[in-house]
């Protein structure tokens, strides 16, 4: 039991590996999207100057201004580069910190170590500070990943631009997701998100909110005629909503002019968001508590008298109340604790049995005997026995 | 992990390597380009030949530097294969969002307590603030006084403790905490290792008597200790002078503030993600299964399979009866037969019935 099971413990750790990976390659593409760009429009006007200069239809010098200006290109596109490849350095350090990190872990060679209990701990911060970036506690999870040296293991900078995007979306503006959405186009469009025609069809219905009709049409030709494939039922309808008020009654046009349809829109950009980023849906600690809880509980758990301060299902205003709806422990063969001394009872330390039938270890009895002159006091009843009482009980 | 480090190894090489390049070459086409371009202001008769010539070099130069690029792409996605193969499992599928619904707060306060409870007083309030949380203010007045007088431990300085050990005397005592003998014991050891033997014995004089009745062997044991004073490292008492024992005197000083708190010793919430972390395949791989049944793992009365927990994190018992293999429950106690064995109430009316036992 005390050794570790590397791979099952790893099981976790897909975003923390998964995260920068996906970063990392986001950020190789834009520098060779960029690359390419500047390159291919390089080439072209080379080899049309040359055409043009050999059918002498420009002169030496227009040739030099254009090669001028190609240099000017070229030195921005330095300075591009220059700035992503910083960035894919840093997902790349963060990537190999991350990496010896898990690594540090399967040299650990047992639960009980120190050292287990000193990765356990930054594993707990780590998924702490997941856990308020999601919830917009950011403050406390910077906070958390500085005290703690650990800015390396978590994606501040990833929820901080979800951020931006949300908060824009919380002031009823698309603004910063439309943008969003043109930056991360090719791989929305493989996980088929419809987020974007969504956010078109909101900044459509708040034209037609706003009264402003010959606007709305305009846009709707511009913007939402291109999702024609995929969304034509949908289009339709909110075209029949320039006949709707505002204050219908009317179900589906009522349901359009919701404003809670922002609230759909930011918790679809939190799923896209965290499907493209390799962010698991759900934070870390939710899942991980589940488990662990479930784990744990036991039917005692929620009986007074046998509470136990060490149980963490036992405390009944905060981890108990989590556990609630979970299931279970299952347990296939019988564990005794022994009350007197919190020890396990097997066949070193033997269950006995008092005249009461309360069951204690033997190492405790004797213990408490030989500082009693050979009396026993059941804890739970008060009640006093001599030691030679006792019964060995069999739990198989 | 080995094979996904060596992988990995091969991005980060070539990362720096084409990142160097790409810089690199387009320094080279401005050059070229400039180059290209003095040529034409002293040769201007030879345009179309200077043109060509950099037109040639052009191409030459950026086609190393996308290929460089694509190179690239390739050992991350190459790496990214081989760390999909390790992390296939969607997760999530381990964890109900409605099980924890609407208690957001308690969650909250959950995570709050434990920043306070590991001495963590700034990062709390920061917590607190901005989740606002109603926390009261002497949970946290009381961790504080934990954590200064521990301190004062880890400087060897017994003396808050002792004080504050001597006010919680009776508590301690019904816990059966050793911890203020402990507390004596190791101050006395203090007086003996700075060889102050008279205020060593005057101490033991008047500390010692109270707990006679509970610790006579081990005062025995210290005041023999007296006369190895100046020599106790190669003494028979040389185990006084472990550091262990300090170690210990910590924990168990945390433990007994803590559980007079009404307090685990140990973070509940790092002990159920330690927990959790090591539960998470077994719970994925029942969830996988449920969920193919369209059975949610969460809704169950109880888990299916056991999930292995260390000695430790054990705390309460379980009874599983030896012949219905069946965990006990209030409704179908253990019950013990006059021979000693025990097996849970059910079975033994199926067994026999009309007989009397005594309830476990
Ligand atoms: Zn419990």
């Amino acid at each position: 039991m005390n050794k570790l099971n590397y791979d099952g413990l790893l099981v976790l750790e897909q975003p923390f590996i998964k995260v920068p990976l996906e970063q990392l390659k986001k950020t190789a593409k834009v520098s060779q999207k960029e690359l390419d760009k500047e390159f291919t429009k390089s080439n072209l006007t080379v080899s049309d100057l040359t055409n043009k200069i050999n059918q002498g239809k420009i002169g030496v010098s227009d040739a030099s201004t254009a090669l001028e200006g190609m240099v000017g290109r070229l030195q921005s596109l330095k300075r591009k580069l220059n700035d992503t490849k910083v960035e894919e350095a840093m997902y790349v350090s963060r990537s190999k910190q991350r990496l010896s990190h898990l690594n540090e872990l399967t040299h650990i060679p047992s639960a009980n170590s120190e050292a287990y209990t000193q990765w356990s701990r930054v594993r707990l911060d780590r998924i702490l500070v997941d856990y308020m970036l999601r919830e917009g506690f950011s403050e406390t999870a910077l906070h958390l990943a500085k005290a703690e040296s650990i800015e390396a293991y978590v994606d501040v900078e990833l929820f901080s631009q979800a951020r931006r995007v949300e908060q824009a979306l919380q002031r009823f503006s698309c603004t910063e997701a439309l943008r969003w959405c043109n930056d991360n186009k090719s791989n929305l469009r493989k996980m088929q998100s419809t987020f974007e025609f969504n956010l078109r069809l909101q900044e459509f219905i708040e034209l037609i909110r706003a009264g402003k009709k010959s606007e709305s049409i305009a846009y709707a030709k511009k913007n939402l005629n291109s999702f024609q494939e995929n969304h034509m039922k949908e289009i339709q309808q909110a075209m029949t909503l320039l006949a709707f008020q505002p204050n219908t009654k009317c179900p589906p046009y009522k349901k359009l002019y919701d404003k809670s349809r922002w609230d759909a829109l930011i918790a679809q950009f939190r799923a896209d968001n965290f499907a493209l980023n390799s962010l698991t849906s759900q934070p870390l600690l939710t899942v991980t508590l589940q488990a662990g809880l479930s784990a744990l509980k036991t039917p005692m758990c929620s009986q007074p008298d046998n509470r136990n301060i060490n149980c963490p299902v036992c405390s009944p205003d905060t981890l108990g109340l989590l556990a609630q709806n979970l299931p279970l422990s299952h347990h296939v063969n019988s564990t005794i604790v022994c009350r007197l001394s919190g020890e396990i009872i097997d066949e070193d330390n033997p269950p006995m049995s008092l005249p009461n039938g309360y069951v204690y270890s033997l190492k405790a009895l004797e213990e408490m005997s030989s500082k009693n002159n050979g009396q026993i006091k059941c804890p739970r009843t008060e009640k006093v026995y001599d030691f030679k009482d006792l019964k060995k009980v069999f739990i198989s | 992990m080995d094979s996904i480090s060596k992988e990995f190894s091969k991005v980060e090489k070539k990362q720096q390597e084409v990142a160097d390049s790409t810089i690199d070459n387009i320094d080279k086409i401005i050059n070229e380009i400039q180059e290209a371009q003095k040529r034409l202001e002293t040769d201007p008769v030879s345009a179309g030949a200077i043109l060509k010539e950099l037109e040639l070099k052009f191409k030459e130069l950026t086609t190393k530097t996308l290929e460089s690029h694509k190179e690239l792409q390739k050992v991350i996605i190459r790496y990214e294969k081989i760390v999909d193969k390790k992390w296939k499992n969607d997760i999530t599928i381990a964890s109900n969002p409605e099980v924890f619904a609407n208690k957001e707060k308690v969650l909250n306060t959950t995570v709050a307590l434990h920043f306070i409870r590991e001495g963590r007083f700034e990062l709390a309030n920061t917590f607190i603030r901005e989740a606002q949380l109603d926390i009261p203010n002497t949970i946290q007045t009381q961790f504080h006084e934990m954590y200064q007088i521990l301190g004062d431990i880890k400087l060897e300085k017994l003396e808050p403790a002792i004080e504050w050990a001597r006010t919680k005397s009776k508590e301690l005592e019904k816990r059966g905490s050793t911890l203020e003998f402990e507390l004596h014991r190791q101050r006395y050891v203090q007086l003996l290792i700075d060889n102050r033997r008279e205020e060593a014995l005057v101490y033991a004089k008047k500390k010692f008597p109270l707990f006679h009745s509970r610790h006579i062997f081990d005062i025995k044991r210290l005041m023999c200790a007296l006369a190895f004073s100046n020599r106790l490292s190669t003494s028979p008492y040389k185990d006084l002078l472990s550091p262990d024992l300090w170690i210990e005197l910590q924990n168990k000083f945390m433990r007994d503030f803590c559980n007079l708190l009404g307090m685990s010793s140990e973070s509940p919430l790092y002990i159920s993600v330690t927990v959790g972390a090591t539960a998470l395949p077994t719970i994925l791989k029942m969830a996988t299964i449920m969920k193919e049944k369209k059975n949610e793992w969460s809704q169950q009365d109880e888990l299916p399979v056991e999930v292995p927990l260390p000695d430790y994190m054990r705390y309460h018992s379980i009874f599983a009866c030896p012949v219905s293999k069946e965990q006990s429950t209030e409704k179908n106690p253990p019950m013990m037969l006059p021979c000693g064995h025990v097996i849970c109430h059910e079975s033994l009316n199926k067994l026999s019935r009309g007989n009397s036992f005594q309830p476990f």
